[in-house]
């Protein structure tokens, strides 16, 4: 190596350190960021206003917990994994009993005067808690309802009290996460569907006992939003209008009449995407998307190279949390789903959902420092 | 460590893994399609709703026409003030309480409190006032539909009132909105009150009809007079402003370049057109004046030459301004009860018996009867038996022939040739209708009443008819009506030897750049069948009425100029004494209506004057004076500068001689 001749000894460990990071990720990451921070100073009321600078705040805290997580080898991880995801399921009774509400969820526990959002780390907790669990399971002893059982059990825990929140989105997408990585597992593709499909079958449920009125409006409203116009839909409305007015090249930075002149609401947490659909139209959408594949399939190809099958189950899990995220939200603000409260990863304001999912980007460093070669 | 390795080999997910990336690819894929779909298939389709958005047309009011008299003198003009409109129904982010991600805008209508601080700055005429104008916002924060737009509830902000409402607007917005507009102005205001007319809301019927004349609420528009008459040319056209609007429907500073260039294009209002009309403002002003110390009645001063209005004159008047703010209740209430009618244009909205005056149609009547002599001398003895009744005259006149019959007003005279049956009311009728008499003059102005002229038929159909009703008719009494123009028109036609013209106010119709639109031809009924002999003889004993010392108007012949007319006292029968008749001094309502029909110089006549004074007396004593006053402030001045403006040179153009706005 070059660089490291001219560098001599002193530096090896931090040339070691810099060619174990993986640049695939890091690139991806950074290019998502910059596209995201560029959208998110055009949405702001204000360039550069407060709400930004708190946002860049976290996120150079979660770079520096990026670099620190995928500094832990996956054996740490798989020792601290039940017991993190004790803590998690700790943190969000807390929140059940005495969290803070806003916009009638009760979803935030209060730091000092920082807000901090439970259920986001849970995502990164549920992921390393399951892939441990699936990790001890003996392949050559089936007992597939059993070991189901427990699984679903380890999953329906946090959902159970995320949906109490009340914050089903959340509660599903989490859901979804586990179903992920069950399906990696050799868990029998039977024994899956009967899952997915009771999954459903407990939504039909839910939709005729449990739903609370404005999830089931919602749902109305997703059907037809034009009959809601004014009032439901309106937010989905407005955000397929500033999808369809970015056209193939976008309206530019800046200039998406639907962002500036402020028709579409939840610019900055909810419905990021449909501004930058706007001011970069199809191109950049494309693009924002590849990125995001990219990162998906990433994760994939790394789980395929783990050296343990928690590490691969720990590189599925963050894949999955990607794709469900980005399709989640990607798909609601085209209309393609309901609207949940589902953020776009690094694009949607919020800091515990950003530093979390920069923790699961080193969760995959350091399953990417550990892969086998080739 | 804990050798993670002692579990399965991970390879063996590899399968499961490369359907999942598959998986995975699809889903982006499908993404990416419903993204070619809303942004390349269907992106013309949403850039217009954007644009639906964003795009806010807000009409520009037209500057409305101004009216004109003959010499330029702004009648009526506009001056620029405020007015407020109100946006009951606003799109606001709301805060749903329900739940979740749950936040919408929705649209909220305006709160109680924000009227309730809006009505505290503003200053009402009285409760009536504001309690009309709560009821007006309630009405459109009740109509969803309808409070989404900008509608204005209120003209003519005062100074006061506006700086008051600039510094509460952070509390008032989005809801309430002050916009520069104008209002309409009257230099002479009541001198000229029902020429002009005055200006007042849109009536909710007419916006109703939908009949594509584009008004809308809180629009004005001409009530009364000119302004009503030619509303369609005083208005003109609303232009439309496009302007960019952000979701609180608020005009954006600095819009998107792209936003800007998808706006349709700016029209300009056009502005509503000049009237010019033939009345002289000075003429106008006289006669006015003319009338202190009478409570009602009307003066008509017309070109005998052309028929056009020079001075036309009806007491009492309204300031056409008192419409333009809100009137009291309590004032509009004295006006609607007064007994002297101060929303009656008297020359042309109520007729009256013409009396004496009426003796023109009478006499021209007679001497077309071929076994008339008009010499043959006729005995007054002050009065006259016919089946049964006594018919009055002031006094025994003596021996009459016509021409006398005329200078002294001599009732027997007339009675005894309707007793003779020259006079007959079929033949009365015949003349007074070929004069233009029961019948619109066509003037076009406040809704002109008919008249009447008694025909058998007519007295038969109304149960009037009875034996020496042709006595009182040849008197101008009984059944027979007119108005004040009408007389002045018969004046007209005896003085310029039978030509009844259709008289017109309004001279001609520019743009506001001074185009020509319209320029009145003056317009000539047929010619009445009279000998001109006969209308010579009868301009005899006009000429009497003021120059013979026995004429009734002998007293108040001018000097210096030659007038000829006819004096009219017309007896109003036992009127019922109205409700607050009394509580007006100096207004009797049993005595006689006063009439005065000039023309001068009598050997070329130029102008004629009609007055009317309502229960004024004698003639000679009330309406006389008035119509001297006027003929003298008319032919004098002329005498003096020698003339008028002469045909075919136009007046001054408007804004030259008086600047407008004053500042």
């Amino acid at each position: 190596m070059p660089l490291g001749s001219t560098l001599g000894p002193p530096n090896s460990r931090l040339l070691r350190a810099l060619r174990s990071i993986d640049w695939v990720i890091v690139v991806i990451t950074a290019s998502l960021l910059v596209l995201a921070f560029i959208n998110l100073n055009s949405a702001a009321p204000a360039p550069f206003s407060s709400r930004i600078v708190t946002q860049l705040v976290w996120c150079g805290v979660g770079t520096v917990a990026m670099f620190l997580v995928s500094a832990i080898d996956p054996r740490t991880l798989y020792a601290v994994a039940f017991p993190a995801y004790g803590a998690g399921i700790f943190m969000l009774v807390l929140v059940a009993l005495l969290g803070y509400t806003a916009k009638g969820a009760g979803r935030w526990l209060v730091v000092g005067s920082t807000r901090f959002q439970p259920s986001e780390i849970m995502k990164v907790l549920l992921i390393l808690a399951l892939a441990r669990y699936l990790h001890g399971l003996p392949r050559h002893r089936h007992r597939p309802w059993r070991n189901l059982l427990q699984a679903l059990a380890m999953v329906a825990a946090p959902v159970v009290l995320i949906v109490r929140q009340p914050d089903l989105g959340t509660g599903i997408f989490l859901a979804l996460v586990a179903l992920s990585m069950l399906a990696v597992t050799e868990l029998r593709l039977k024994s899956l569907l009967a899952v997915g499909s009771s999954g459903i079958v407990a939504l039909a449920l839910m939709w005729r006992y449990g739903m609370l009125d404005y999830q089931r409006l919602r749902i109305d409203v997703w059907l037809d939003p034009e009959l809601y116009a004014d009032d439901e839909g309106y937010q989905t409305i407005q955000a397929m209008i500033g999808v369809g007015n970015g056209g193939f090249f976008g309206r530019g930075v800046g200039e998406g009449t639907q962002n500036v002149l402020r028709f579409l609401p939840e610019r900055l947490t909810d419905f990021p995407f449909a501004i930058f659909a706007e001011e970069w139209g199809f191109l950049g959408c494309a693009m924002v998307l590849l990125l995001y594949a990219s990162l998906v399939l990433w994760s994939l190809h790394l789980a395929a190279r783990a050296r343990d099958r928690f590490s691969a189950l720990v590189a599925v899990g963050v894949g999955a949390l990607f794709f469900w995220h980005v399709v989640i939200n990607v798909g609601m603000v085209l209309q393609l789903f309901p609207v949940v409260g589902i953020t776009l990863p690094f694009f949607s304001l919020g800091g515990s959902n950003l530093l979390s999912m920069m923790v699961a980007l080193g969760l995959l460093q350091s399953v990417s420092r550990s892969r086998m070669p080739g | 460590m804990i050798d993670l390795r002692a579990a399965d080999d991970p390879r063996l997910l590899r399968p499961r893994l490369q359907v999942m990336a598959g998986v995975a690819l699809l889903v982006f894929a499908a993404l990416l399609g419903r993204l070619c779909q809303l942004q390349i298939l269907e992106g013309a389709h949403y850039a217009r709703r954007a644009e639906q958005n964003f795009v806010d047309v807000v009409p520009v009011d037209a500057p409305r026409g101004r009216i004109f008299a003959s010499g330029g003198e702004p009648l009526a003009t506009n001056r620029p003030t405020y007015s407020l409109h109100v946006t009951a129904w606003v799109r606001r982010p709301a805060d749903p309480g329900r739940g979740a991600e749950a936040t919408v805008t929705r649209r909220e209508p305006m709160p109680d409190g924000v009227l309730d601080t809006l009505a505290s700055l503003l200053d009402f005429a009285d409760d009536e006032d504001r309690r009309r104008f709560l009821e007006k916002v309630r009405a459109l924060v009740a109509d969803e539909a309808r409070g989404r737009y900008a509608t204005r509830v209120r003209n003519n902000l005062s100074w006061e009132e506006n700086a008051r409402i600039q510094a509460r607007l952070d509390d008032l917005a989005p809801w309430v909105d002050v916009r520069a507009s104008d209002r309409r102005f009257y230099p002479v205001g009541e001198v000229a009150a029902f020429v002009t007319g005055h200006m007042g809301n849109v009536s909710s019927e007419r916006l109703r009809r939908q009949d594509g004349t584009g008004y809308r609420p809180g629009d004005r528009v001409g009530h009364t007079g000119i302004e009503r008459q030619w509303e369609n040319y005083l208005r003109g056209r609303p232009g439309a402003r496009p302007r960019v609007v952000d979701v609180r429907n608020r005009e954006v500073e600095d819009p998107p370049k792209a936003a800007v260039a998808s706006l349709p294009p700016y029209r300009d209002p056009i502005p509503g057109q000049d009237i010019h009309l033939t009345l002289e403002l000075d003429l106008q002003q006289a006669a006015f004046d003319a009338f202190e110390g009478v409570l009602a009645g009307g003066l008509v001063a017309m070109d005998v030459r052309t028929g056009a209005i020079l001075a036309m004159v009806s007491v009492p008047a309204i300031d056409p301004n008192l419409y333009e703010q809100p009137i009291p209740r309590a004032q509009w209430e004295a006006w609607t009860k007064s007994p002297l009618k101060p929303f009656i244009d008297k020359t042309v909205q109520e007729h009256f018996f013409p009396g004496s005056t009426y003796k023109v149609v009478s006499a021209l009547t007679a001497l077309q009867d071929p076994h008339f002599d008009p010499e043959r001398e006729i005995e007054c003895e002050g009065s006259v038996l016919y089946g049964g009744r006594r018919f009055r005259d002031t006094h025994a006149h003596g021996p009459m022939n016509l021409e006398q019959a005329i200078v002294q007003s001599c009732n027997v005279y007339f009675y005894t040739l309707a007793i003779e049956e020259i006079l007959t009311l079929e033949r009365m009728a015949k003349v007074a209708r070929a004069f233009g008499l029961g019948e619109r003059t066509g003037l076009g102005l406040n809704g002109e009443v008919r008249g009447r002229i008694p025909t058998e038929a007519f007295e038969a159909r109304t149960g009037t008819y009875q034996r020496g009703v042709q006595l009182n008719s040849a008197i101008g009494q009984g059944n027979v009506k007119s108005t004040v123009l009408q007389i002045a028109v018969l004046y007209a036609a005896v003085a310029n030897g039978g030509t009844v013209w259709t008289p017109y106010i309004v001279d001609r119709i520019t743009t506001h750049d001074g185009r020509l639109v319209f320029e009145t031809e003056p317009l000539a009924k047929p010619r009445p069948p009279v000998d001109p002999e006969d209308l010579a003889r009868v301009r005899r004993g006009l000429y009497g009425v003021v120059n013979d010392e026995r004429g009734t108007a002998y007293s108040e012949r001018p000097r210096g100029i030659e007038v000829a007319g006819k004096t009219g006292t017309a007896q109003v029968g036992r009127e019922e004494q109205k409700e607050g008749d009394a509580a007006i001094p100096g207004w009797e309502p049993t005595k006689d209506h006063a009439w005065f029909a000039a023309y001068a110089p009598a050997e070329d006549p130029q102008i004629v004057v009609v007055a009317l004074v309502e229960h004024g007396g004698v003639g000679a004593d009330a309406a006389a004076p008035i119509v001297m006053r006027v003929l003298e402030h008319r032919l004098g001045a002329v005498a003096a500068t020698g003339t008028s403006r002469p045909a075919g040179v136009p007046p001054p153009l408007p804004g030259t001689r008086t600047p407008r706005g004053g500042s």
